[in-house]
């Protein structure tokens, strides 16, 4: 749904701008390689006073021990003994750390959070994750301080209680714990990679195309510093090598179908290298598949999507798009600098507020634009002309798999009483299409953590404006979390802080016969999806599975 | 327009005019359609104008038919022709070995235009074959509502009567939705279209009814199904056809009746309209007039024909049906759910 893969941002070399603040500039962090949600831009004065926080800067910390090994080769004797000196200093460190209890030293030393640390250790997590997390993450809420709280909170209570607090019909999806920082992880797993698994997990990378494209960028960093052992070849060892990369971003987040069909890209072409190539030429002819693989499903791809989806905007048209997709960004952008004139109403949804800047982008671009919540729905809808709607995959029967409240969208559109059915049309890109099919929401899914659903803004900011509440708490709120970060902040306290009279939802945890389910994603039926615009033209939704065959198999 | 209509045979001599070909082309053959027309008009356009490279070929096809769409009112059916032309040109152009980039212009040339032809006459036999899908749907005892001026659906109807050659071997009723407008635009008062396929299975022994457009809700409990032609068929599965047919597709779901549309898969067109109004083409159905405009209007064309401007929009006017209408597109390439549609267009535009 919210791609907000930045165009111009698809070549490694590129840097982006807006993530360049919460960086050091001194470290060479991949991060900066990456595409970065738009409407995290709003965020970096919180992110940039903590520059030494944990989460951020461990890995791109990590990054400059991690090049600096891969760059010259060593002998496996040589490397083993590095590692365990590493794993060592490593655990020597750590203690240290516990005993400090803060988690702002960690992040400062290289490698000092690479270690596989035993996984119940919840104070410390608590204390060090928990903590910093709060305290970086500025208005929107995160990932992040869910799980790590829960843990504190497992602490105390018997597990049971965590058992309880799932959602009975979408239990399946709760098996992944998501990763919470990069320790345990392999030790394959290339630098590029930890930086960009917490990326996902934090939703700096979000939406479909941004995460395929910042996938595809790590992998292709993967490849450059990679090696090829002796003994094996190249397309059958890095196969196994990507292999370890890929298990450790779906720990942090479960991977997208435009992922997914990008990755199984990506090994074909590795299977089809020739075994008598020499290394590098192998590695070099990967790295430009990578680069043709991300301009022509992507970039130029979403440059044909946005050009025939234009022609479907006429002078006097009210769209309505829900969230913020990137593709449907570029198309009224781009039918706007046409001079057409056209109104956009935008319909956003709880917690993330992804339409907020595409609010704010078409709204500085001069657009009209109207804004609403999706329980505004039927009015908002009540003189819509058009529905222009992003993706997350589409499915082989021709369902739409896409932000949760997209499907509440195109009902309303296509059921709208006493008018003409208002037309809905999907930008999708052809890599997002998958052979899976889905016949509901419930089988596929995601679930993300609940502790988003607990508002942490106050009541009264009600549009996309900048709000000035937003932004000046969390500044305050980072002092207090850094300084007293030895004090084991926990959920209730750091909750006590931000919202002035807490939530009656704070403490959902501790209520009996409550469940929160935060699920990420919902299934559109093809009949309310009237045209679905590929690069390849525009389709109904029944020639998905054609299309996605022609597409992967030429 | 009509006074150039030499050019076919002098082209030699004076430069080809496309749009004076195509016209000429649709005027002498009554059972040419829009798109074959138009690939025929290309070939003979590509036979006159001496092109020497393969860019200056397709540069010449794209102008030509950039020209006849703009000149042509209502240019969907036929760039379903051009576009398919076009495509094959390219095709056969990209494909390696002798008739490809690398080879001899000559040759490349003189066989695009013998596979030209060979395409316009099998385009012309998929009637025979749309009749041989389609006669399996007509059965002993049905009643069959009709409406418009295709010839599809008037082949399909009459060997569906003159099958194995007796009078009538299936016997089968036809409700013939007639148009209100005249066709011909010289006499208003002239007879409806679709009269002569009246008329031609009156001959072969069909009990034909007339009816017209606005009784076709309360003749459709009588009849069995639907079978309309289409001037196009776009890539959702849904038809650009003569105006009316939207409301019989319409009338025909709500009272529960198969609603079957009789094309040719060259008529399939990349084209995707959201709705009535999404269309390519300009026409003047609904135009609000008060009293103050009909009296300008008359004003104006009082010294030209009086009732042309009524006229003209109205009778080659098309509306769209859209795909969940449809039961099923009887085409030459077997009989296509709506959906299998865009599966066809892209088989032939990838």
């Amino acid at each position: 749904m919210a791609d907000s893969v930045n165009p111009a941002v698809t070549s490694s070399s590129t840097t982006a701008p807006s993530q360049a603040p919460s960086q050091p500039p001194a470290e060479n962090s991949p991060s900066q390689t990456l595409p970065i949600r738009d409407s995290k831009t709003a965020n970096p004065p919180a992110q940039s006073d903590k520059a030494s926080s944990k989460p951020k800067d461990a890995p791109a910390a990590l990054v400059t021990g991690g090049d600096g090994a891969s760059d010259k080769p060593l002998t496996p004797a040589q490397l083993k003994a590095k590692a365990k000196a590493e794993k060592a200093a490593r655990r020597v460190k750590e203690k240290a750390d516990r005993e400090g209890g803060a988690g702002a030293a960690g992040g400062s030393a290289p490698g000092a959070s690479g270690q596989p640390r035993p996984p119940n250790t919840p104070k410390k997590d608590a204390a060090g994750g928990g903590a910093s997390q709060k305290g970086v993450k500025g208005a929107p809420p995160r990932r992040g301080s869910g799980p790590v709280a829960q843990t504190g909170a497992a602490a105390a209570e018997p597990k049971k209680k965590k058992e309880d607090k799932s959602v009975a019909v979408f239990s399946h999806l709760y098996g992944q714990q998501r990763r919470t920082t990069v320790n345990g992880a392999a030790k394959e797993v290339h630098p590029a990679v930890l930086a960009l698994g917490l990326q996902l997990r934090d939703y700096v990378v979000c939406g479909s195309s941004a995460r395929c494209v910042a996938t595809l960028l790590a992998f292709k960093r993967v490849i450059e510093s990679y090696t090829t052992p002796l003994g094996t070849s190249l397309a059958r060892h890095l196969t196994t090598h990507l292999g370890h990369q890929i298990s450790y971003l779906s720990t942090c987040r479960p991977l997208a179908v435009s992922q997914g069909n990008a990755i199984r890209a990506l090994k074909l072409a590795i299977s089809r290298v020739d075994p008598s190539t020499p290394e590098s030429t192998a590695k070099a002819s990967l790295c430009d598949m990578i680069d043709n693989f991300i301009r022509e499903k992507i970039t130029v791809a979403d440059q044909v999507i946005a050009g025939s989806a234009v022609e479907k905007i006429e002078n006097g048209d009210v769209i309505v798009t829900f969230a913020g997709s990137n593709i449907v960004k570029q198309t009224l952008l781009q039918a706007h600098k046409e001079g057409k004139r056209f109104r956009v109403s935008i319909i956003d949804s709880r917690p993330l507020f992804e339409g907020k800047s595409l609010a704010r982008t078409l709204a500085n671009a001069g657009l009209d634009v109207q804004y609403s919540l999706v329980h505004a729905i039927s009015h908002a809808i009540k003189d819509a002309t058009k529905v222009f709607l992003g993706a997350h995959g589409m499915t082989s029967n021709g369902r739409l798999y896409s932000r949760v409240g997209t499907a509440l969208v195109a009902m309303s559109a296509k059921e709208r009483a006493g008018g003409v059915e208002v037309p809905v049309i999907v930008c999708c890109e052809t890599v997002k299409f998958s052979d899976r099919v889905a016949l509901d929401s419930i089988v596929v899914n995601e679930i993300a953590d609940a502790d988003e659903l607990i508002p942490v803004n106050s009541p009264q900011q009600v549009t996309g404006l900048p709000d000035p509440a937003a932004f000046t708490a969390p500044p305050v709120e980072p002092k207090k979390g850094g300084k007293a970060a030895s004090a084991a902040s926990t959920q209730e306290s750091t909750d006590s802080t931000r919202v002035p009279s807490p939530s009656p939802l704070a403490k959902w945890k501790d209520t009996p016969n409550l469940q929160l389910l935060n699920i990420m994603y919902d299934v559109t039926p093809a009949e309310y999806v009237d045209m679905v615009i590929t690069e390849m033209g525009s389709l109904p939704p029944s020639a998905v599975p054609i299309v996605h065959r022609m597409s992967t198999n030429p | 327009m009509a006074t150039t209509t030499e050019g076919t045979a002098q082209a030699g001599v004076k430069p080809f005019d496309i749009v004076a070909t195509y016209n000429e082309l649709l005027r002498s053959d009554p059972d040419l359609t829009m798109p074959i027309a138009a690939i025929e008009a290309l070939v003979l356009l590509l036979t006159h104008e001496p092109s020497s490279t393969i860019s200056e070929t397709l540069d010449l096809l794209e102008k030509s038919t950039a020209h006849l769409k703009k000149a042509i009112p209502n240019p969907i059916g036929l760039s379903a022709g051009t576009d398919l032309f076009q495509r094959y040109l390219i095709t056969t152009l990209q494909r390696p070995g002798q008739l490809g980039p690398a080879g001899d212009f000559k040759a490349i040339r003189t066989h695009l235009l013998s596979n030209g032809r060979l395409f316009i006459r099998r385009a012309k036999e998929s009637r025979e074959k749309i009749v041989a899908f389609g006669r399996g749907f007509i059965r002993d005892g049905c009643t069959v509502l009709t409406n418009g001026g295709s010839r599809a659906v008037a082949s399909l109807l009459q060997k569906a009567a003159d099958e194995e050659g007796g009078p009538s071997a299936v016997r089968f009723n036809v409700i013939y939705v007639l148009s209100s407008i005249s066709k011909n635009i010289e006499e208003p008062s002239g007879e409806p279209e679709g009269m002569e396929t009246v008329r031609a299975l009156r001959a072969k022994g069909v009990p034909v009814s007339t009816i017209p457009e606005s009784a076709v809700a309360y003749a459709l409990g009588k009849a069995d199904m639907v079978i309309v032609g289409a001037e196009g068929v776009v890539e959702n599965g849904g038809i650009v056809s003569r105006m009316g047919t939207y409301q019989i597709g319409l009338l025909a779901k709500a009272i529960g009746k198969p609603f079957y549309c009789v094309a040719e898969s060259h008529k399939f067109v990349r084209l995707y309209p959201l709705g009535q109004y999404d269309l390519p083409i300009e026409q003047h159905v609904i135009e609000f007039r008060s009293e103050e405009d009909i009296a300008e209007q008359n004003k104006q064309s009082a010294d030209t024909s009086a009732d042309r401007p009524i006229e003209l929009p109205l009778c080659d006017s098309v509306d769209f049906t859209p795909p969940h209408l449809i039961s099923a597109l009887i085409t030459d390439s077997g009989v296509l759910t709506p959906s299998a549609v865009s599966e066809e267009l892209i088989k032939i535009w990838f």
